[in-house]
């Protein structure tokens, strides 16, 4: 059988436009605050300009550079950004009409008005509007027209703007173009004071309305609002693209920097202004969408933060609950000691890692810590730990990952920080990302060295643990503590292992393992036993592994995939993946932990992972798999899993035909696991803190006589 | 007797309690491939634990064996990671290290030059192990598995041992080492020699299995003979690596010696890098493994091994146990000094020394050594190499019965004793020669810089006692077996049985006491008990 036909694979761009539209759901969800639909719809909106950003880029320059090898579903570039094309339009059609049939409806009976054009203002509104322009806006706008002296200014990308044709008062010449950018430095929302209901106008309607005042000597004959995005910004952006870049390396010497790649303009713009600017940007009619509505709509995020609409918004899932076995000012080294923790973010608190790092820094048995870092939040006060451990004398080594997609120079700055302190700071691995996230406290006790090590699925960042779902691993397993030894012996530059007790490593070993055992369920299941996979991540579009997948699953292999993105694995082919069902949890938070189970002929394999199965994370990044071999903790983890496949409120079920259906309405019961996994977390704080109580307070029972 | 001796040796108290009871300790290997530093943890409770294995891929092998030199950018690499592994052991904050350079050190002709820069340069004072000093360590990590070790050396064992720069068989013979010897075939030299030949790839094996079988030929018709070698336990660093892995055929740490077969067939049908994806192993190391797999094959093949046990050991291992040793911690499984002693007992042997005499004066020497205690002030190691220096007192009577001294001394120098460092052989070497010589002080010796000013005491102290012990027993009729001694004062009486007949000696044994009047200020005295 052969596993590898480009049929039965979806191409990962158009997979992943179906999970932004997945997120479009919950904006669409009735059942989800107001508030909070409009903060996905941003989000859809954010999210599809990054994708523009770095995927489409790079298909454009794929084309351009007449690259011609297929993709994992047999698509040529130039096919895959006619089909990507395609599917954006209706995707944006479908943003709008959300925004304008739904929600602005629902705004408005909800007592806040978004004054969609200045032309509605009244007048008092207007003459308040007028007079904010005037105050604040006119000083920052840099209004610029093109004539024969004057060139074509330059759009900047990601900007919005506004474009005019415009006219000599004096005479009857030509129509001149003028643009005039829509200042990012002020707020996009404008409130309107006074009146029982928050009135609000967008920025680009304060300056429309306001425009003649930037060209005193010309008469507006039309002025609409128009965005643009360029390819420029993608060395920033690689991240996302390194796999396209590297195909397309060798085959591009120079690449069109800048061009424009998307134009947004506002439904019913003029027609000569609409054919001005795209000759002058040189766009093609595929790329140019005409929009019902604001432009840029993550505005809403922010719009998200207006006060006063507090019971619009979610307010059931709890903030992060205290871990009961780490709570508070424990000591993390005596609780690890009594046995392995695994942590569930961000229901339980990432408190107790920054608090291990923070112990470790003053506790005078530490001799060294060393910590991978990928993203950190700014002023992170594991960092701040960190400069604490290396005042104190202790050995510090940070891996730091310069090439994280974020605010890079910032990075270098707290990295310089760390190195000034004392520590050992190592700025990546040549050719390599450094994905993995892991901890190592090197502790002097009484029976001679002992290792603690942290291992999680998310990043070392206080602040996005409050929002992905992750899970940690607090232990003081030697086998472990041994591996991680050799794993920053080789982020050092040093030699391999002779041999790994636990870990499994990318990119030199855990493709190999994955398909080992992924293999190894297919012989069970050949054997004509049971044999089961379970796995959540957020992508999968490796191809060795979707073969291995699809050939487990011919085999009889029982496979559930939990996969919140991109998914080029097809469902429902026969005798090809009929086994196999893939479901997207897009909730409250987003998913981010990557959990792995394993049957294994009824003697059960749990593992944890830093990677997707993705080609990236296998072969181009360091990352690493560890095994939760604990009972106990095996079954929190089944629990994860199990209550993730029982979900009917935010799961979408990948259909044979390729679309996503929310299982919604049909179930008999409700079962939302996020919300679940805080309630579980906030009892079992509950639990723990009760139990804490009683062995402080023991009560006598019997009145002693004297 | 010199039991004494012997009793406080076996009642050494293993210190359980107190402050002292566990040590961190740094074992640094400057190998020919590779620059590995091992921490571990001694203690008498948990034996030795390794905490941190770091190693460096570092080539010093093919800049000695090739160009006889280290260049300048392989010692500032050296530097650099040495500088790097010093911080690690302040990090762990060890009690103590041991840094070991071995035949690519040794072999340098600049060896000094390049051990000062180092230690100038990173703090880090490389000793040089001789080969037969490195071996003894290896030898030591392997015993230092203990029971599985013992058990395997019930039956006719060869250690085969394969460096960058050479191989060393040791043959064991009911528990006991009988004989070692070493080859220049390490594997790094192989490559070297293959590289030079300018042959085509698909010679490499044909010919590596012809220069590998000519060298074991000879070993062969000199040291095996008909001995029956079951077992061979190989201390490398490809082939250990893979044994044991279940990625092989190799999923044991030991396994028959037909699995080799099978395994070179399953390398040499795949490309290196399918090779170095299996058994995720550096794609660089996987030549030297392929040529580790033939040597191994061919070795247990000339012995008719019928089992191969590779326990995965290295130096550093055996530096731990070493230390552990010393500084008490751990206690030996295996009586090492016995080692030393049969394979001096087979030099003596194939010289055609005399078992007897040798028992004899051996007696004799060790009895005044006791006694002597207090004036000589030596420790156990330098009555071992007194017990050595009698057993191999006159082996050089085999080439010449007049230049006895100056063969005897020739046989010593280039025979391999395990266990002694380059320096005790030649304290062993000078005893005996000046035990037939007269001696010579040590501004007229002209040590070549190996020994120092107590290296030259301990041999004149050693040859005074052996030359006494020799007059004693000049008839060589065994007469003093039974003697006493004692010290008093200023003399040293010696007692022996009156109905012996004693003139011979007692006629040529002032001269011999003259000598060692000069090195104690005590003049020996032959009493005869009435």
């Amino acid at each position: 059988m052969d596993f590898s036909q480009v049929d039965y694979y979806t191409n990962r761009e158009l997979s992943w436009l179906l999970f932004n539209k997945r997120v479009l759901g919950e904006a669409k969800d009735k059942k989800n605050p107001l508030f909070e639909r409009l903060k996905f719809l941003g989000i859809t909106a954010s999210n599809l300009d990054e994708f523009f950003m770095v995927r489409v880029a790079s298909l454009k320059d794929m084309v351009s550079a007449g690259y011609k090898k297929k993709d994992i579903a047999g698509m040529t570039a130039a096919e895959q950004l006619a089909k990507v094309n395609e599917e954006t339009h209706k995707l944006v059609e479908q943003q709008y009409a959300v925004y304008n049939r739904s929600l602005m409806p629902l705004l408005m009976e909800n007592g806040l008005h978004i004054i969609m054009h200045h032309e509605d203002l009244n007048k008092e509104d207007g003459a308040y509007v007028d007079r904010y322009f005037a105050d604040n806006v006119y000083p920052v706008l840099t209004p610029m027209a093109v004539d024969s002296s004057r060139p074509f200014p330059l759009i900047r990308n990601k900007s919005l703007n506004l474009g005019a044709l415009i006219r000599k008062k004096s005479g009857e010449e030509e129509l001149e173009f003028a643009t005039v950018q829509v200042p990012s430095v002020l707020s996009r929302i404008v409130t309107i004071p006074g009146g029982k209901e928050t009135k609000v106008i967008l920025l680009e309607e304060v300056i429309e309305r306001n425009i003649h005042k930037l060209f005193l000597n010309y008469d507006i004959v039309c002025s609409f609002p128009f965005r643009i995005m360029r390819n420029a910004d993608l060395t920033i952006e690689e991240d996302e693209a390194e796999d396209l870049l590297q195909e397309i390396e060798k085959q591009l010497k120079k690449r069109q920097w800048g061009q424009v790649i998307r134009l947004e303009v506002e439904e019913g713009i003029d027609d000569r202004l609409l054919k001005l600017i795209r000759e002058e940007l040189q766009i093609g009619q595929e790329d140019i969408y005409a929009i019902g509505g604001p432009l840029d709509l993550t505005f809403l995020m922010k719009m998200y933060g207006l006060e006063g609409f507090d019971q619009l918004k979610e307010h059931s899932y709890l903030k992060p609950q205290p871990v009961p076995e780490l709570l508070d000012e424990t000591d993390v080294f005596a609780k690890v000691r009594e046995g392995d923790i695994l942590m569930h973010h961000p229901y339980q608190t990432f408190e107790p890692v920054v608090n291990f790092i923070r112990q470790a820094a003053k506790d005078p048995n530490v001799l060294a810590i060393k910590q991978t870092l990928y993203r950190v939040s700014g002023n992170s006060p594991i960092v701040a730990a960190l400069e604490q451990a290396a005042d104190n004398g202790k050995q510090v080594s940070v891996l730091v990952e310069l090439k994280a997609r974020f605010d890079e120079e910032n990075n270098i700055v707290w990295a310089k920080k760390l190195e000034k302190a004392g520590c050992h700071v190592i700025y990546g691995l040549v050719g390599l990302k450094t994905h993995s996230k892991i901890t190592l406290v090197v502790r002097k006790e009484e029976n001679g060295i002992r290792r603690y090590v942290h291992l999680g699925t998310g990043n070392y960042n206080d602040s996005t643990a409050k929002l992905y779902t992750d899970v940690g691993l607090f232990t003081c397993s030697e086998a472990i503590g041994e591996d991680a030894t050799a794993v920053f012996n080789m982020l050092s530059g040093y030699s391999e292992p002779r041999n790994w007790n636990k870990l499994s490593l990318a990119p030199l070993w855990l493709k190999d393992r994955f398909l080992h055992l992924i293999d190894r369920e297919k012989a069970y299941a050949s054997q004509g036993r049971a044999a089961h996979i379970i796995v959540k991540m957020n992508s999968l579009c490796d191809k060795d592994i979707i073969e291995a997948l699809y050939a487990a699953s011919a085999a009889g292999v029982k496979i559930d995939l939990i996969i919140r993105g991109i998914c080029c694995l097809k469902v429902g082919i026969p005798g090809v993946s009929e086994n196999i069902t893939v479901r997207s949890i897009v909730g409250n938070y987003l998913e981010h932990a990557r959990i792995f189970y394993f049957e294994n002929d009824g003697k059960p394999e749990y593992y944890c992972a830093s990677a997707d199965w993705m080609p990236r994370n296998l072969e181009r990044r360091v990352e690493i798999l560890f095994p939760v071999e604990k009972p106990q903790l095996q079954e929190k983890l089944r629990h994860i899993l199990d209550c993730q496949m029982k979900d009917t409120v935010k799961a979408s079920i990948l259909q044979a035909d390729g679309s996503y259906e929310k299982i919604g309405r049909r179930s008999r019961e409700e079962f939302n696991a996020q919300l679940n996994f805080c309630m579980e977390a906030r009892e079992a704080a509950r639990a723990e803190k009760d139990m804490g109580n009683k062995r402080v307070f023991i009560p006598e029972m019997h009145h002693i006589e004297e | 007797m010199y039991s004494s001796e012997v009793r406080e040796r076996d009642g050494i108290e293993i210190d359980v309690k107190g402050k002292g009871n566990m040590k961190t300790f740094a074992a640094i290997d400057v190998g020919s491939y590779e620059l590995a530093m091992k921490i571990v943890e001694i203690s008498a409770k948990n034996g030795i634990k390794v905490i941190d294995h770091i190693r460096h891929r570092i080539d010093l092998g093919t800049d000695t064996f090739a160009k006889g030199k280290i260049s300048n950018e392989r010692v500032d690499e050296l530097c650099r990671v040495l500088r790097e592994y010093n911080e690690i052991m302040q990090s762990y904050k060890v009690d103590d290290y041991k840094a070991y350079g071995t035949s690519a050190i040794r072999e340098t002709e600049n060896t000094m030059i390049v051990l000062d820069q180092i230690a100038q340069r990173t703090g880090i004072t490389i000793e040089v192990l001789s080969n037969s000093e490195q071996r003894f360590l290896d030898y030591k990590s392997i015993a230092s598995g203990g029971d599985s070790f013992n058990r395997i050396i019930e039956k006719g064992t060869a250690i085969v041992d394969i460096g960058g720069g050479s191989i060393q068989i040791s043959l064991f013979d009911k528990d006991t080492l009988v004989t070692t010897q070493n080859m220049r075939m390490g594997v790094l030299r192989l490559q070297e020699q293959l590289g030079k030949l300018n042959i085509r790839p698909e010679q490499n094996e044909s010919m590596l299995d012809e220069i590998i079988s000519s060298q074991l030929a000879v070993f062969r018709k000199l040291y095996l003979k008909d001995r029956a070698i079951e077992n061979i336990i190989v201390v490398d660093d490809y082939i250990s690596a893979v044994v044991g892995k279940n990625v092989a055929g190799l999923e044991h740490t030991s396994v028959e010696a037909s699995a080799m077969d099978k395994f070179l067939e399953r390398v040499r049908a795949k490309s290196v890098q399918e090779v170095s994806r299996i058994l995720g192993m550096p794609e660089e190391n996987v030549p030297l493994l392929f040529i580790s797999g033939i040597l191994l094959n061919r070795v247990a093949k000339v012995m008719g091994a019928r089992m191969i046990w590779a326990p995965g050991v290295s130096l550093c291992d055996g530096m731990a146990y070493e230390y552990g040793e010393k500084h008490k911690l751990i206690k030996a499984n295996h009586d090492f000094e016995q080692d030393i002693i049969a394979c001096a007992q087979n030099i003596s042997k194939r010289y055609m020394g005399s078992r007897r005499r040798s028992e004899t004066l051996e007696q004799i020497a060790l009895t005044i050594y006791d006694s002597m205690k207090k004036v000589h002030g030596l420790g156990k190691r330098e009555r071992l190499l007194l017990r050595i220096a009698t057993l191999l007192h006159d082996c050089g009577k085999y080439i010449s019965l007049v230049n006895l001294g100056e063969c005897s001394y020739n046989i010593i120098m280039s025979t391999e004793i395990i266990g002694l460092s380059h320096v005790e052989r030649e304290i062993v070497a000078n005893v005996v020669k000046y035990n037939h010589m007269d001696f010579e002080y040590y501004e007229a010796m002209g040590t070549d810089g190996a020994l120092d000013k107590k290296d030259y005491l301990t041999i004149a102290k050693l040859t005074a006692i052996l030359k006494i012990a020799n007059g004693l027993d000049r008839s060589h009729k065994q007469k003093f077996r039974n003697i006493k001694t004692s010290l008093k004062e200023e003399q040293l009486i010696i007692t022996v049985d009156a109905s012996l007949d004693i003139t011979l000696e007692k006629g040529l044994f002032s001269k011999r006491a003259e000598f060692f009047e000069e090195v104690y200020s005590v003049r020996p005295v032959i009493r005869q008990k009435s």
